[in-house]
């Protein structure tokens, strides 16, 4: 008997666990597809195609805020990753690592907005305010700081022996770093790629104030339908928003690993 | 062949390029902050003046909205927490296998502002769950149901946050599980005679607790500066300190910019505390 | 990380541009010159986006008539007035020589603040083609929160605060400002005051009404006058307060979401600072069909609102040439269209051509708001922009805020 019960304790849950989870997508493509949803209807009186059809045409700006922000993020994750491994080899070799992690760790925390206040004086300054290229590093203070905390787990112990017994045998650091660590990093530097692409993705309070409302990402576009109440084409965009982590996600689910999972604790480190 | 000189060069720009995109930013931000707080800097200077600090700490509103603030990461956290302690307890093995395995993940592919969008769309006034209650005859009138949206206690952000990182916590708890043996360890307690509330009491809890607290601590404070749910979905009073720090810097008065900058000042300062502590007191308490 | 470095160092001392000193002669220049000079070039305009119908006009109308006839380059960027303020002050204290912004769609308190950063650039609207249309007749047009224009911005549209109803859930709304308490008091949680512009208009026309003497509000801002009848404002509102929508504890933040919850029939009143855009609202399915619209007596507030140019903005000329288009009989004419925006418009119709003319006579009539010349005569003037921005405050304290 309490087998029985608690097969059948496993299956509610799950469904209620996958309701609660479907509910929100459901919901986002329901209002994406409708016209007229005034209370107290359930359901939209109108189904209609035209919202994704601008998409086609390119007409609410959409699909020009989707190519942005697909361009922005992509260039943001691969800066960051990029220099964000080796910096992270220079700080864990550091005679002064802990200091070193602290000015990563301090950024990370902090609310990107506050930081984008604290900040903003500096991008209007150099004339990067409302710029691509100022988003661009602004999410680079963001995504940077994060890629350095990652990777530290990676110049361990163990890169470190691996390392230098390929030095021993003679080789170069060219060709350590493309024979050996290059190699031996693959998995986290897409990982951690990944990461950088999500957080620069998602990325709203720092983007809107640094960009000035002018560098039209997808979440400053949503934040916009919501503002002039246009609640199918904010569903809309919510769902291009969410599509690229869905295919990740679909793809390899350890590429969603929120940031932190992937960031080891910080006071193993400092 | 590198020069020393050269090489030391070498590191000392790589050095400055590393501060240049963490701690100089942050730093020069904040000194412009305490500056222009001060009255020293920006068109509104008139020379240094404690006027805005004094404005600022001794306003009740600032006190209130850092307390909001934290009441909302504690709070939230809090909940997240129980329903993914209780989640792994008693689920793990369904969240090992199939559907359910993908399921915890997908709360993360949401970002806040959609998050924030779903949730008013959900539980507003007139948002899905009013109408089917008012379908059902719960509700004769939107006025009625017990919205969520703009609540004066922050509900709505307190359980968007929470569902959006129980999920989370889970897997940090599924993950930390095998790594720490904790079958084995709950299988040796049983074998002297635990019961099974002391094995989840005296082992699973302590030890899931102790390995996930850098993250929740890590967690706590990205929801306590979190902006774009409490934008969506907060009330103008109590406000969380982010939207209020903004806000305060795109009024009429503009003389509300100095104590914007009073504010984010403060609330940086407060967290880089948090972190440090966070840090420090642990690190005592291991030696 | 040695080429960030390098990358950075350029930057902060190589972006640097200067202000254009052509600006300044720009204006007497003739207009072809003046074209020619715009002519392909990008023009960053900010203006508050809270209306599908707004937005809808400036992208798919606007954009792309500029870029066609033009090749000029219409970016918006969202931001309501005292965004536009602070950001304008966030640059000067940053010390840019160039701005980020050419034209804002300002008004009253904006222009007002704008004016004391020295901010603007002008006097223009004499330099426009289309400015010999502008009807400067009219005080409703050549006086913007009791400021004389002066050419300083360009008139944009001329609108009327309205009360907007649903006449099957609130068959009897109240007829006057003075029944208005009563009214709330009967049916409590359905009425709220948006906690933006267009509320802050609806208090200030009630504080006029509690005053019973609209002549106290010409003129420079009186201290006296506005301790008086905002007290007695904040007064009449704390009493309300229970009876408000959510008890008057929270209040909406943004235009659209009160007319989100008009729409879901959370509250029987919305309000607009466009006395037709309940016809736009209805044809578009968002409002109920039984939504209407009227003034209240002794009447609101009918102002115009504005677009002006940055004095730091690096495309003057641009500048120019989009804020004159949308002053040609055209674009004005489109907008007022009940199905387009419905912003009634700022040019002097019997000056213009006769065909135009024509055609905005043949404008489809409202169905569902007030008369425009009825409520003419229950039109007040804006007091001056010190009363609005005490209000935005003591709003915030007096009511938001207390308990």
């Amino acid at each position: 008997m309490k087998p029985m019960l608690r097969k059948l304790e496993y299956r509610l849950f799950s469904l209620f666990f996958l309701m609660g989870l479907l509910l929100p997508l459901g919901l986002l493509v329901m209002l994406s597809l409708g016209r007229r949803w005034i209370f107290p209807e359930l359901f939209p009186q109108e189904w209609t195609l035209t919202h994704w059809g601008s998409l086609l045409r390119g007409s609410s700006g959409l699909r020009s805020g989707l190519l942005l922000s697909l361009g922005i993020s992509l260039v943001v994750a691969a800066l960051a990753t990029g220099f964000g491994f080796w910096a992270a080899r220079q700080v864990a070799r550091s005679r002064r690592r802990g200091l070193a992690l602290w000015a990563a760790y301090a950024p990370y925390v902090l609310s990107p907005v506050i930081y984008a206040v604290l900040l903003q004086v500096f991008f209007l300054r150099l004339g990067l305010s409302g710029h691509v290229a100022g988003v661009v590093l602004g999410q680079l203070l963001l995504t940077f700081p994060f890629a350095v905390i990652f990777f530290q787990s990676f110049w361990g112990r163990q890169t470190l022996d691996y390392e230098q017994a390929a030095r021993t045998l003679g080789a170069s650091g060219g060709q350590i770093a493309r024979r050996v660590l290059l190699p031996l990093a693959r998995p986290l530097l897409v990982l951690c790629f990944f990461q950088c692409f999500l957080i620069s993705w998602f990325e709203f309070g720092l983007t809107n104030l640094i960009g000035l409302g002018q560098v039209k990402t997808l979440p400053i576009r949503v934040f916009q339908y919501v503002q002039e109440a246009n609640v199918h084409y904010a569903a809309l965009a919510s769902l291009l928003l969410i599509g690229p982590p869905l295919v990740l996600l679909l793809l390899n689910r350890r590429f969603l690993r929120g940031g932190l999972l992937a960031v080891h604790p910080p006071e193993e480190q400092i | 062949m590198t020069t020393f000189a050269h090489r030391s060069w070498w590191r000392n720009s790589a050095w400055l390029g590393y501060a240049a995109l963490t701690l100089l930013p942050l730093l020069a931000g904040l000194g412009y902050a305490l500056l222009y707080s001060l009255g020293l800097v920006g068109a509104l200077a008139e020379g240094f003046t404690p006027a805005h600090w004094t404005a600022v700490l001794g306003s009740t509103r600032f006190w209130a909205n850092l307390g909001f603030s934290l009441f909302i990461a504690v709070a939230s956290m809090g909940m997240a927490l129980g329903l993914a302690l209780w989640w792994t307890l008693r689920y793990r093995r369904l969240f090992r296998r199939g559907v359910m395995q993908i399921a915890l993940y997908v709360p993360l592919i949401f970002p806040a502002i959609v998050a924030g969008l779903v949730c008013f769309q959900l539980w507003s006034n007139g948002g899905l769950l009013a109408r089917l209650a008012f379908q059902l005859g719960w509700i004769q009138a939107p006025q009625e149901f017990p919205g969520l949206v703009h609540h004066t206690w922050g509900l709505g952000i307190l359980l968007t946050h929470a569902l959006l990182a129980a999920p989370f916590f889970t897997l940090l708890f599924l993950g930390i599980w095998p790594q720490q043996r904790l079958d084995e360890l709950m299988q040796t307690a049983a074998t002297l005679g635990a019961s099974r509330r002391q094995q989840v009491r005296r082992i699973a809890l302590p030890v899931l607790l102790r390995e996930a607290r850098p993250t929740l601590l890590l967690y706590g404070l990205f929801v306590a500066g979190s902006y774009e749910i409490p934008l969506l979905i907060g009330a103008q009073h109590p406000q969380m300190v982010s939207v209020y720090t903004v806000t305060k810097l795109n009024r009429f008065d503009l003389s509300d910019r100095p104590e914007a900058f009073v504010i984010a000042f403060c609330f940086t300062v407060l967290v880089l505390g948090l972190l440090r502590l966070g840090v420090t007191s642990r690190k005592a308490k291991s030696t | 990380m040695r080429v960030l470095l390098l990358l950075m160092v350029l930057c902060l001392f190589g972006c640097r541009e200067s202000a254009n000193p052509e600006d300044a002669k720009l204006l007497e220049q003739p207009w072809e010159v003046i074209e020619e000079q715009a002519r392909g070039s990008t023009v960053q305009m900010m203006m508050w986006q809270g209306d599908p119908y707004i937005n809808a006009y400036m992208n798919e109308y606007v954009k792309p008539a500029l870029r066609e006839r033009y090749g000029i380059e219409l970016s918006l960027s969202s931001g309501q007035g005292s965004q536009i303020v602070n950001l304008i002050m966030a640059e000067q204290e940053a010390g840019r020589r160039t701005g980020s912004l050419d034209i804002g769609w300002i008004n009253g308190e904006t222009f007002y603040q704008l004016r004391q950063l020295d901010a603007l650039y002008g006097p223009f609207t004499e330099t426009l083609p289309n400015g010999r249309y502008i009807n400067w007749e009219s005080p409703f047009i050549a006086m913007d929160f009791q400021q004389p224009v002066n050419g300083m911005e360009a008139p944009w549209g001329n609108v009327q605060l309205a009360f907007i109803y649903d006449s099957l859930r609130a068959p009897e709304p109240p007829q006057s400002f003075a029944e208005l308490p009563g009214y709330i008091r009967r049916h409590p949680g359905t009425f709220t005051i948006p906690n933006e512009f267009t509320g802050m208009t609806l208090l200030k026309s009630w504080m006029i009404a509690l005053s019973n003497q609209p002549a106290l509000f010409e003129g420079e801002f009186d201290q006296k006058v506005y301790a008086q009848y905002s007290g007695q404002l904040w007064d009449t509102l704390q009493a309300l307060k229970p009876y408000l929508w959510k008890e008057g504890k929270s209040f909406p933040e943004t235009l659209s979401g009160l007319h989100q919850m008009f729409a879901n029939g959370e509250v029987d009143f919305t309000f607009s600072n466009n006395d037709s855009e309940v016809d736009n609202k209805v044809a578009l399915g968002f409002f109920p069909e039984t939504a209407r619209a009227y003034v209240p007596k002794p009447g609101t507030i009918r102002n115009s609102h504005f677009l002006g140019i940055f004095k730091k903005g690096t495309n003057k000329a641009g500048a120019l040439l989009v804020i004159n288009f949308l002053l040609s009989p055209e674009a004005q004419w489109k907008k007022m269209d009940p199905r387009v925006w419905g912003d009634g418009t700022v040019l002097a119709l019997d000056e213009l051509p006769a065909d135009w003319r024509a055609r905005f006579a043949q404008l489809p009539g409202r169905r569902y708001a007030p008369d425009r010349e009825a409520i003419r005569q229950r039109a007040l003037m804006e007091p001056a922009p010190e009363y609005m921005i005490r209000l935005y405050d003591d709003f915030r304290t007096q009511i938001l805020v207390a308990q």
